[in-house]
């Protein structure tokens, strides 16, 4: 089993190929605006490093969001092409359980994301990443006060203002890939991202 | 000689397109997923939507052209890809398809000016022959380009402020028309006439365009019949726009033919498929003894055809992106 894994939903590059319950290659790289120009040429580089092409893959799985709007496009339109092209099948997955499952603790676990403005998009699991709270568009301080009565451990990568045990992000590609290893996934022409949020458009259009 | 087929994919703006061109001039299949319908809600193109429309499109308008065409990508020779200008977050969707394409089939990524595509969107008609004046109007642009060869090309003049399609769409706004209203302003001014006076826009030597204080003299002029309580006659204002925006672009564009004594003249861009200045072009030439070429209407807008066109000339030229190329909201042509 050959699983390529991608999650461009930050500013970071996550990616690896994943070959019999081995981690053969990844990257793990920070790189914001160049992000559009390095995706495919790093993803490349896995390939070579892993020793196999993309014709050799089963499976992709792929980050469909929340996050950056535009990186998570980016991962989705190389992922869906590769599939599309390959003629295998994608599993999209929500970066808020990639951080849940990456996370290892006893207790429950709040995935965060900014969304900027006080809001973020998060989501609660507990520890056997069994979604409690669905992924949302939320304002912090309402999810919060959801989370107030649990023993829980937030995990973000941003910059916020929180009270709890926290720790940051560092995907356990190997352990996503596995959790999501009876998925056979959808076609790729379906997979889309899943922004949890409408453009400003169409909200003050909403409000007219 | 071998047959070239060229792969295009376009999508920098709201136009998801997929077009397979053989040998630069035959257009085999075309696929393209419009948006209009959608930022018409809008009043115009709202660039988030736009880009979250492509991601849903891309590989649907790709396998439907090659279905299409009846080809497999292993059966193109290259894959021609519009890397700017536009809208950023459009351009990228179509260009990590380009580049992820070329990569699995291990194909030549060819990478195309978008303003290079509108004008070789002529060749889909007939060959260009050199050396030529193109005259570019569009949503985003409007210039006078000299070209003496393939892919040799000198901008003359261009506009100094909106965009000859800008200024279309903003005008035809202010009339209470529906966007895009460019095509409907035109469709009005049929059955107007050009009773209303309004200035002629940066009537001077240069090859340059000025197009912001026309609208403003639009924007003026209605306010100042409002006042007066008249009521605005629209398809006399839409006459009355048309020809002297119209009147601005054939006297330049006149200008540069006979300055560097050229007898070619083409002209790319959604504009173009504007009949005053069709009419207007066709008339100039006529009397100069210019050779015209405008493309159909369906190649005047955005659509990947004339980018797989300008992509075969790139191509032979020996043009090639690597992987690592990226989308650039604005770039020179060249």
């Amino acid at each position: 089993m050959k699983t390529l894994f991608i999650d461009t939903s930050s500013d970071y590059l996550y990616s690896g190929i994943v070959i019999d319950d081995k981690l053969v290659s990844f990257i793990k790289k920070k790189f914001e605006k160049d992000l559009s120009k390095e995706a495919l040429p790093k993803i490349i580089e896995l390939f070579d490093k892993a020793n196999i092409t993309p014709k050799d893959l089963d499976k992709i799985i792929v980050v469909n969001g929340p996050g950056s709007f535009t990186g998570i496009r980016i991962g989705i339109t190389i992922a869906k092409t590769i599939a599309w092209a390959l003629n295998i099948n994608i599993t999209p997955i929500s970066g808020l359980t990639a951080m849940a499952i990456s996370c290892n603790t006893n207790s429950f676990k709040m995935p965060l994301i900014d969304a900027r403005r006080g809001y973020v998009y998060g989501a609660i699991y507990d520890k056997d990443n069994n979604q409690v709270l669905e992924d949302s568009h939320i304002e912090l301080k309402t999810l919060l006060t959801k989370a107030k009565d649990l023993d829980i451990k937030a995990i973000t990568n941003n910059d916020l203002d929180i009270n709890i045990k926290k720790e940051s992000y560092d995907p356990d590609i190997l352990k996503i890939v596995k959790h999501f290893e009876e998925s056979d996934g959808i076609n790729p022409h379906l997979v889309n991202p899943i922004y949890l949020k409408k453009t400003e458009a169409e909200e003050k259009l909403g409000k007219r | 000689m071998k047959d070239i087929y060229i792969l295009g994919i376009e999508s920098s703006c709201d136009e998801t397109s997929c077009s397979i061109v053989k040998n630069g001039t035959i257009e085999l299949a075309t696929s393209t997923s419009s948006q209009i319908a959608i930022h018409e809600n809008f009043g115009g193109v709202v660039p988030e939507i736009a880009s979250r429309e492509h991601v849903k499109n891309i590989t649907l308008v790709i396998e439907d052209c090659l279905k299409k065409a009846n080809m497999k990508i292993e059966d193109v020779t290259a894959i021609a890809i519009t890397y700017g200008p536009g809208l950023i977050g459009s351009l990228l969707v179509g260009l990590q398809a380009a580049k992820t394409l070329s990569y699995i089939y291990n194909k030549p990524l060819v990478p195309v000016h978008h303003i290079a595509g509108h004008i070789y969107a002529n060749s889909l008609v007939e060959e260009l022959k050199f050396p030529l004046i193109a005259l570019v109007v569009s949503g985003g642009h409007t210039e006078l380009i000299k070209m003496t060869d393939h892919f040799n090309f000198e901008k003359l003049g261009g506009t100094l402020d909106d965009a000859i399609g800008e200024c279309y769409d903003k005008v035809a706004r202010i009339m209470g028309l529906p966007y895009p209203g460019g095509p409907k302003l035109d469709k009005l001014s049929k059955v107007g006439s050009p009773t209303y006076k309004l200035p002629i826009p940066l009537n001077d030597d240069s090859y340059n365009f000025s197009f912001s204080g026309l609208k403003s003299a639009v924007i003026n002029l209605n306010h100042n019949e409002e006042q007066k309580g008249n009521e605005i006659n629209k398809a006399d204002l839409a006459a009355s726009f048309q020809k002297v925006a119209v009147t601005s672009i054939v006297s330049k564009t006149k200008k540069a033919l006979k300055d560097y004594n050229i007898n070619n003249l083409i002209v790319a861009g959604g504009v173009a498929a504007n009949s005053i200045l069709r009419e207007a072009l066709t008339d100039m030439c006529n009397e100069n003894n210019i050779h015209l070429s405008i493309p159909p209407l369906k190649y005047c807008t955005d659509n990947a055809a004339m980018i797989a066109s300008a992509g075969y000339y790139a191509y032979k030229l020996g043009r090639r992106a690597e992987f690592n190329l990226n989308s650039l909201s604005t770039t020179t042509l060249e």
